[in-house]
């Protein structure tokens, strides 16, 4: 049975291919996570997460990714599917073969990454997307410059009397939101829905609100049950890794004699550090 | 020894299989497992039990690739680097129970018992693990220069006997070393080189095919096989299949 018409090789390749753009991915997410670990407020966090969310080229990037995640698991479960039919009787003894067991693994912990991921999205990427609330941060420079234009409106005269008293009436309840102002004085930040209302009334749209990851983590990681769900997701990351990056290496073609040492231990220490990375973070929210 | 055997047992191709259960007293040590087997099968004959079972088998030294039985979960049997004739008891206990079964994969259908039909291979062989050009007489040793490690590569990829243990390992049924040490022992001498693109392309087609499952670099197949070849063959086809694909201006 072949759902794809490709030579087997071919569909291996492209599997290979889409796992390796996630994997030169995994170590920027990393380094965006590690940011929270700096005792700054969450002033860096929020610098990348502004970068991440408004440039385009990593606009671009995110629509790439989402397209490797689909296709990576797609092509998988239809290889998984193919292989399983390539015995239709299966043995009565199991496989007693002295041979690592990793990619029997693979559809599992593959299947249950995916369950994080979706869970990952609804607490992060649906907050951005608008699909589910979550917390919010608004840009000082963007309300000072908001403001001044209309300040400058209405001495130019191109504004009514009554809109002075408007822009006093904003004014005032913008200065209230000071209270949530970042340490660097640059955000005001961990705004609710409701906040943005009170503070920022109908004009909200015009100050580009941005999600408040940082926050959002922060509140995540305090919660022990989602840190612990957290912590085992990554140990599953951890053994998909481990034999994940030698098999893109042994599909390409690239394992001989002379490197295929060198490449297995490179392979172990990435499955191993890259997931260590992501779980420091929890682990020091919760216990710091 | 005393042993109970739990053993694969299909009147023919089309025939539902089923185990079927024999104690077998007095088997010695230093008995092959074949010959035990040969026992077995003296014993239902000559106490009308039932037809002997049936297995593949014929050189029983090791290099025909002929014999291979599933035993408990291990093609070939629990020895390393080694086939079903070469087998011993004495790799086993008093009072075990073994079970055994044939290749289990959708291209190598049950025949009779434990008899498989492994004529995929030969397609595959067909399908382009040949060099075409007529060889003429011997020629002189040495006539092409091959570098020692190259002519050492290429033997060890062409000491695969072809008996599918690698096949019955994997958990996909997948072909990949059988096909890559004919793909390799090619590809690394001058005489096989120059249809190395077309070769690797015709064979991994053909081999897809006939249904066999694809790699998921879990090397049961390197585990299992008898003349243990390794998994970089299978890298090196890969290679060759990506710089067919790309390089080869033949389709």
């Amino acid at each position: 049975m072949k759902l794809i018409k490709l030579a087997s090789i071919t569909k291996k390749l492209a599997v290979g291919a889409l796992a390796a753009f996630l994997l030169i991915f995994l170590p920027f997410h990393m380094g965006m996570n590690l940011c929270i670990l700096r005792d700054d407020g969450g002033e860096w966090y929020r610098n990348v997460c502004h970068f991440m969310g408004t440039n385009y080229i990593v606009k671009c990037f995110e629509i790439v990714l989402l397209l490797c995640v689909v296709f990576h698991i797609v092509l998988t479960f239809i290889l998984w599917l193919e292989n399983r039919a390539a015995r239709p009787v299966r043995y009565a003894v199991s496989q007693k073969s002295k041979t690592h067991q990793g990619s029997k693994w693979m559809i599992i912990t593959g299947g249950l990454i995916f369950v994080f991921l979706i869970l990952h999205f609804i607490n992060f990427y649906f907050a951005k997307t608008g699909l589910v609330e979550g917390k919010y941060v608004v840009k000082v420079e963007k309300v000072q410059k908001a403001f001044s234009a209309k300040a400058m409106a209405i001495q130019q005269g191109q504004m009514k009397e009554a809109d002075m008293q408007k822009l006093q009436k904003e004014y005032m309840s913008i200065m209230a939101a000071g209270e949530k102002l970042a340490s660097d004085g640059k955000y005001y930040v961990n705004l609710s829905k409701q906040d943005l209302q009170t503070y920022f009334g109908e004009n909200v749209e015009e100050y580009d609100y941005e999600p408040d990851f940082y926050n959002m983590a922060r509140d995540l990681f305090h919660n022990p049950l989602y840190v612990i769900i957290y912590l085992l997701s990554f140990v599953i990351l951890a053994i998909h890794l481990l034999h994940g990056v030698v098999s893109v290496f042994q599909t390409y073609g690239l394992m001989n004699e002379k490197y295929s040492k060198a490449i297995s231990y490179l392979a172990i220490i990435y499955a191993i550090v890259i997931p260590l990375g992501f779980a420091i973070v929890p682990i020091q929210v919760i216990l710091f | 020894m005393d042993l109970t055997l739990k053993i694969w047992r299909q009147e023919n191709a089309k025939a539902k299989g089923h185990f079927e259960t024999y104690k077998l007293t007095d088997i010695s040590p230093e008995c092959s497992f074949l010959e035990m087997l040969d026992i077995l099968n003296e014993q239902l004959i000559n106490d009308n039990i039932a037809h002997p079972v049936c297995f593949d088998n014929d050189c029983r030294e090791g290099i025909c690739g002929m014999c291979g039985l599933y035993i408990n979960g291990r093609p070939h049997g629990p020895d390393e680097g080694v086939t079903t004739c070469q087998l011993h008891m004495r790799r086993f206990h008093d009072g075990d129970t073994i079970t055994i079964e044939p290749w289990r994969a959708k291209p190598f259908p049950v025949i009779k018992d434990l008899v498989v039909d492994r004529s995929a291979f030969d397609k595959i062989i067909q399908a382009g693990g040949y060099t075409s050009a007529t060889t003429g007489g011997v020629p002189d040793a040495n006539a092409i220069p091959i570098p020692k490690h190259k002519a050492d590569e290429a033997m060890d990829s062409a000491s695969c006997i072809g008996c599918g243990a690698c096949v019955a390992a994997c958990k996909n049924a997948s072909a990949m070393l059988f096909v890559s040490g004919k793909v390799s022992q090619l590809a690394l001498l001058p005489q096989g080189k120059t249809e190395a693109a077309i070769r690797v392309k015709r064979m991994v087609k053909k081999m897809d095919e006939l249904g066999f499952g694809s790699c998921t670099n879990t090397f049961a197949c390197e585990a299992e096989c008898p003349k243990q070849l390794k998994r970089t063959n299978i890298a090196r086809m890969n290679r060759e299949f990506i710089c067919a694909k790309v390089c080869s201006e033949e389709k």
